[in-house]
């Protein structure tokens, strides 16, 4: 794959080196700053039953050249998460609070129009269905040639040219084609692989890619993450992948962040995480990874066979760890207060949990005590009463 | 699996593996429904009565007072000696229809009625649709037996309505009382009268009546003939489908003004006649709707589980395929209504309606001439009028969003 | 009797034809989903059966069920108690489920059930779960309310709900719920085999896990065979003692699941396998790429289906290519061959390849060739639509390397068919023109891949696992 595009990359990132100086709005950016630099991010909604707060107060930074993998259940709020940071959330009934900076510029502070620019020029979208994302009236080529031509003034047959060479750098099979068929004609993966070639178009700096593997089969799976790897590297693109399927971050990640009930329960490089994992909702979610028992043997066994119980509700989340009612390891302490604050437990390596203190080993969680599974029996049990109190 | 060895406790005990289904087959399932007995058992005396007026009864009596005559009940002093029309039996019918196939469902399953309720009532403008039917249902069902029917009185014209006065040259002889030459309203006429007299209270309450009448039974022969096609044609394919969507392009496409004036010029045209004629040419779209809603629904899992129980197609389809497709066309035809309320009401606007009957859009062409100093005989029916339209179309979007199951995954994630 | 399979598919086959035109509708296409499939399950055992989505495996489940007509082949089932019967003499087999008429099919969705992938659509939601699960009984003939209740009160504790959610409506359960419920509909009238249509695709990742367990559980309670299908191998791995790999309709092997895990016979499957993303986060990712598409099962490729794909597709006497290259000739053969690539196309990519600034090679053997090679514009020409197919800017085989240039000569000069022509006499494989027939490497493993035809140039029996 990185064989075919390599002509295309060398024009691409000349082209790159342009549109950023072009896109670049001099707000006093160093290049010490992360591209993508979140903090206290917290996103709530406006919901009859209450404020529903869908992320609850996250941070994490993207560098340039890496793959950060945001990792959750549906419903943890990861989504949420990416599509406040550029405004893709409506306010109201949404409220967006906190930082968010990208590349040292404020980009909640902007106004709407202005956060649109930089989310058309410098943060590129792959969503999870490439179906819903292309025109089903027009040929592909036509809807690469409309996005070139809008992001830069140029003819008609550079335009053509350049998207027969995005298609190449995508690995579109014979790209100059297939540029003239319709969206139909591509397979699922060929279509996702034409969106990634849309969201290049703007020569990004940030790929924000929302579960673009799900809907796909296994086979095509695995080249869209090479492709997304491979991207990386030639253009030095920093990605923000979102997904919930923990083999995939295994597989694209550099670094991990792990969220529950719009909380991060533990972050690290990605060996750290899936080789040491600290907090008891990493662990649970990796032992519940069908068929790779073999893979697991640093995990203990008892989060094996999924996880009881089902998220909190979101308009009123349990005090203390959110994790804490369907947690194997909670005590008393988890229960009270706010969610702990993180510790570090190896280099850039951090867990939400009180079972830690900084410096400590990730290996080091307790097993879980009797009475400790009775209350996480117990409140699994009330939890589920409220659910059916709730109707 | 189990250590039980007494074969009684086994064969008593209510496990899914312990039933012999060999001695169950066979057995008849396919019950008449307590719903089905009970509207069977109330529809039935409004038939015999309408038997009974068509054989019985002379050509110049009311049915009750023939039956009063016959049996010696005293049947006036219940009210009951109005004279009954086809329309009205029409009515009644529907109504029990509306009562045992709605209504009591709602009653027997108060959880998903509760559920819909719920989610109905996020919708305020609805809400407030709702009351507004209500009264004017309410109205049209009881008015008629609280209010004298409507009366030409000619001395009693163009009276106005409470707190308004009219200058006294307009007024034949004022029912209230007069100041400064001009004659003002009184609460014998609370929205005044028309040129003949007749109270425009009275006219309005009636016209619920009428309207009523009209909504009922035009929806009920609307949804039977489109839900019957609209299904069969799902089911069955084939030619069968390719005469039936035919038929509906037929029915789409026919003049049904046209064709009504016709009736009209030939027989004259009475209320039935109308909703005949109506409801016989408007079932099309209903029935395009069902049908498509039916290919949808039937590809969905729960009625393939529901092929896979064993269950023939019958079946499957009357439980599962036509509840389904069924609680969406309410939507459809609370937006249908509107439509056959306006025809009546610029037929009558118009002259071309029936004459003998009181509905709004008689009593707004019997106060056009007068527009000038009276404008009451036109805007009380013709404001009830724009109001209920208005209500049916808020109505129908808040059941859409009420009952519709692709928008409670929507509003739930 | 007890090594009798319950279950017995043989050939099966579904084609779908679309018609167009309503009332003079002719028959226009021939979409072969199925096509010819066989296996069997014995009492008590899981299949899986894996592949892409397309590869026919739900068409296969719900024609074994007869939820859909099947076109040909036999489904026996010697389930509730029909065991032991032997063929009519006319070949006709009376426990054939494609044979049975409406009473028989009636008394066999009691033996057999299914569980479908999205729990969101598997309730009707206007009935509560309850008296949705209930109708089953019902329609097999109790009508005693209060007994129907008690078992389905009594099979929801054992699919881990409780009693009292008999009552609740669909919108009320979560995804997981509603599989667990599913599990409850079609376990109530006892079957033997339960068909799972990708059960657990369309939940989380922490559910899947309970309801891959849950299943696991009720087999052994119950004894229940089960067909599970589902395009993650790794869920298979987990729950299934047999697998069989799917492929463009047809079954490409079959085994024990950790003979076709661990050895895998059939290239398909290696590269199936090799795609799953391993937990290992220091792992390569060095996966087996297979090229194109899946083709339409409208016309499918002669031979090996798997042929236009496959990363082992065997080279012809005379020809000696390094596989992955050989690969890729075969890629630009089919593709012009198909005209998918033409004179305008290959025009194109040439102006393109002009207007992009440096040389138009990234790798090592187009590279070096550049280097050598002084040549007028013509040979720029060559070598850039090389390049841009993907081609060696020289083949170290004369003789390919010759009908190679003649095929970019004949695009560049517009004449297409003669490209066509070239390259389709030139390069012809085995695979494209023998079907693979099954052969057997261990006890119930078997794969149908010419590699295992050991009168076969390049096949020879050799298939050796990297």
């Amino acid at each position: 794959m990185t064989d075919n595009g390599s002509g295309a990359t060398a024009d691409g990132s000349g082209a790159t080196a342009d549109g950023s100086g072009a896109t670049a709005d001099g707000s006093g950016a160093t290049t010490d700053d992360p591209l993508l630099a979140v903090e206290g991010l917290r996103t709530t909604f406006e919901t009859e039953a209450g404020d529903l707060v869908a992320v609850d107060g996250i941070d994490f930074t993207v560098e340039r050249g890496e793959t950060v993998c945001l990792v959750g259940e549906s419903g943890s709020g990861k989504t949420v998460a990416v599509e406040s940071l550029t405004g893709l959330i409506d306010q109201p009934p949404g409220r967006i609070e906190g930082s968010v900076r990208f590349r040292g510029a404020e980009l909640t502070a902007l106004p709407p129009k202005a956060l649109r620019r930089h989310r058309g020029a410098s943060i590129a979208y792959v969503f999870q269905n490439p179906q819903d994302a292309l025109n089903h009236c027009y040929t592909v080529g036509w809807q690469l040639i409309e996005a070139i031509q809008v992001h830069e003034d140029v003819s008609d047959a550079a335009a053509r040219a350049r998207a027969i060479d995005l298609l190449d750098t995508v690995g579109v099979p014979d790209p100059a084609g297939r540029i003239d068929e319709y969206p139909h004609q591509f397979s699922g993966g060929e279509k996702q692989r034409v969106m990634i070639a849309m969201a290049l178009v703007t020569e990004p700096d940030l790929l924000v890619a929302d579960e673009p593997t799900t809907a796909l089969d296994v086979t095509t799976q695995a080249g869209i993450l090479q492709l997304l790897d491979d991207l990386k590297a030639e253009y030095g693109l920093g990605v923000l992948f979102v997904t919930h399927d923990l083999a995939t971050v295994s597989q694209i990640a550099d670094r991990v962040v792990v969220l529950y009930a719009g909380t991060v329960m533990e972050r690290g490089p990605v060996v750290d995480v899936f080789e040491r994992p600290a907090h008891p909702y990493t662990r649970a979610l990796l032992a519940c990874l069908p068929g790779r028992e073999s893979d697991l043997d640093a995990v203990g066994g008892a989060e094996r066979g999924g996880i009881a119980g089902s998220l909190p509700d979101p308009t009123a989340p349990p005090d203390g760890c959110r994790f804490a009612p369907r947690c194997a390891h909670a005590e008393s302490a988890c229960s009270t207060g706010d969610q702990p604050p993180e510790v570090a437990v190896g280099d850039g390596h951090r867990v939400s949990c009180i079972h830690y203190d900084p410096g400590d080993d990730p290996s080091a969680l307790p097993d879980p005590t009797e009475s400790a599974a009775e209350a996480e029996r117990s409140s699994v049990e009330s939890a589920r009463q409220d659910v059916i109190g709730d109707e | 699996m189990s250590t039980d060895t007494d074969p009684n406790a086994e064969a008593d005990a209510p496990r899914f593996d312990r039933v012999d289904w060999e001695a169950y087959a066979g057995g008849r399932t396919g019950r008449v429904s307590t719903t089905t007995k009970l509207f069977a058992l109330t529809v039935a005396p409004i038939v015999a009565l309408a038997g009974y007026d068509r054989v019985a009864a002379g050509e110049r009596e009311t049915v009750f007072d023939a039956f009063a005559a016959a049996t010696d009940l005293p049947l006036q002093a219940f009210g009951l000696d109005f004279a009954v029309t086809a329309v009205d039996y029409a009515f009644a019918a529907t109504l029990l229809l509306f009562v045992w196939y709605l209504v009591v469902p709602l009653f027997q399953h108060p959880r998903i009625a509760s559920h819909y309720w719920r989610r109905f009532k996020r919708n305020r403008p609805a809400l407030v649709s709702l009351a507004w039917l209500f009264v004017v249902f309410g109205g049209g069902l009881l008015g008629p037996l609280v209010l004298n029917a409507p009366e030409q009185n000619i001395l009693a014209g163009h009276q106005p309505p409470v707190g308004l006065t009219v200058a006294e040259a307009n007024v034949p002889q004022c029912v209230g009382e007069v100041a400064d030459g001009r004659c003002g309203g009184t609460w014998e006429y609370p929205l005044g009268t028309t040129r003949g007299g007749v109270g425009v209270f009275t006219g309005v309450v009636y016209g619920m009546t009428i309207s009523m009448k009209i909504a009922f039974i035009t929806t009920t022969i609307v949804a039977g003939i489109g839900i019957t096609v609209g299904t069969v044609s799902a089911y069955a394919g084939g030619w069968v489908d390719e005469v039936a969507m035919r038929a509906v392009d037929i029915v789409l496409s026919f003049p049904t003004l046209l064709f009504f004036l016709l009736v009209l010029y030939v027989y004259g045209a009475g209320l039935g006649m109308f909703i005949v004629v109506f409801s016989l040419f408007g079932w099309g779209g209903t029935a395009r709707y069902v049908r498509s809603k039916a290919l949808s629904v039937s590809e969905e899992e729960f009625v393939k589980a529901g092929r896979l129980s064993g269950a023939s197609t019958r079946r499957v389809v009357r439980r599962h395929v036509v509840p389904n497709t069924a609680s969406s066309i309410i939507t459809q035809l609370t937006l249908l209504i509107p439509g056959f309320l306006l025809a009546e009401a610029q037929l009558a606007f118009l002259g071309l309606g029936d004459s003998s009957i009181a509905s709004w859009g008689q009593l707004i062409a019997a106060g056009r001439s007068d527009l000038a100093f009276a404008p009451w005989i036109v805007l009380a029916p013709g404001i009830v009028l724009f109001l209920t339209i208005l209500a049916f179309n808020f109505l129908g979007d808040a059941l859409l969003d009420a009952v519709d199951p692709e928008a409670t995954t929507e509003a739930e994630r | 009797m007890s090594d009798a399979p319950l279950l017995s598919v043989r050939d099966l086959t579904k084609h779908y034809t679309t018609t167009r035109g309503g009332l003079f509708s002719r028959e226009t296409n021939r979409i072969r989903a199925v096509d010819g499939v066989s296996f069997d399950i014995h009492p008590g055992e899981a299949l899986g059966l894996v592949g892409e989505s397309g590869c026919g495996k739900s068409t296969t489940a719900s024609s074994v069920l007869r939820l859909t007509e099947p076109t040909a082949g036999d489904v026996i089932f010697n389930g509730g108690g029909r065991g032991g019967a032997g063929r009519n003499d006319d070949g006709t087999h009376p426990n054939d489920v494609t044979r049975f008429d409406r009473n028989e099919l009636k008394a066999f969705r009691r033996d057999a059930q299914l569980i479908f992938q999205d729990p969101a659509s598997s309730f009707d939601p206007r009935l509560s779960v309850g008296a949705s699960i209930a109708e089953l009984p019902l329609v097999h003939g109790m009508t005693d309310a209060e007994r129907r209740r008690a078992i389905v009160e009594d099979l929801l504790e054992r699919v881990g709900l409780s009693a009292d959610e008999y009552d609740r409506y669909p919108h009320e359960f979560s995804g997981g719920e509603k599989q667990r419920l599913a599990l409850a509909r079609a376990l109530v009238l006892n079957p033997d085999l339960l068909v799972a249509d990708e059960p657990v695709s369309a939940l989380d990742v922490s559910v899947q896990a309970d309801i891959l367990r849950l299943i696991d559980d009720l087999r052994a309670e119950f004894g229940l065979s089960v067909l599970f299908i589902s395009h993650d191998i790794s869920v298979v791995r987990e729950v299934c003692d047999r697998t069989a790999v799917m492929y463009l309709g047809e079954i490409v092997e079959v085994g024990p699941t950790e003979a076709v895990f661990e050895t895998p016979q059939h290239p398909y499957t290696e590269a199936l396998l090799s795609a799953v993303p391993t937990l290992d986060p220091r792992s390569s990712g060095d996966h087996i790429r297979l090229t194109g598409s899946v083709p339409s099962p409208a016309d499918p490729p002669s031979g090996c289906r798997f042929h236009t794909r496959c990363h082992r597709v065997i080279q012809p006497d005379g020809i000696d290519l390094d596989q992955s290259v050989w690969r890729r000739v075969l890629d630009f053969r089919e593709r012009v061959v198909a005209g998918e690539i033409d004179s305008a196309s290959v025009r194109e990519r040439v102006r393109v390849g002009e207007a992009s600034p440096g040389p138009p090679a990234g790798r090592s053997e187009r590279a070096a060739a550049d280097d050598t090679e002084v040549g007028g514009p013509d040979t720029d020409d060559a070598a850039r639509v090389r390049a841009a197919y993907d081609l060696p800017a020289t083949f170290r085989d004369p003789d390919v390397d010759r009908a190679v240039a003649d095929a970019v000569a004949a695009l560049l000069s517009g004449d297409d068919a003669r490209a066509a022509e070239t390259l389709a006499e030139a390069f012809t494989t085995p695979c494209a023109d023998h079907a693979p027939e099954f052969t057997t490497h261990s006890d119930g493993h078997r794969a149908a891949c010419l590699r295992h035809r050991p009168d076969l140039p390049g096949g020879m029996g050799v298939f050796d696992a990297e």
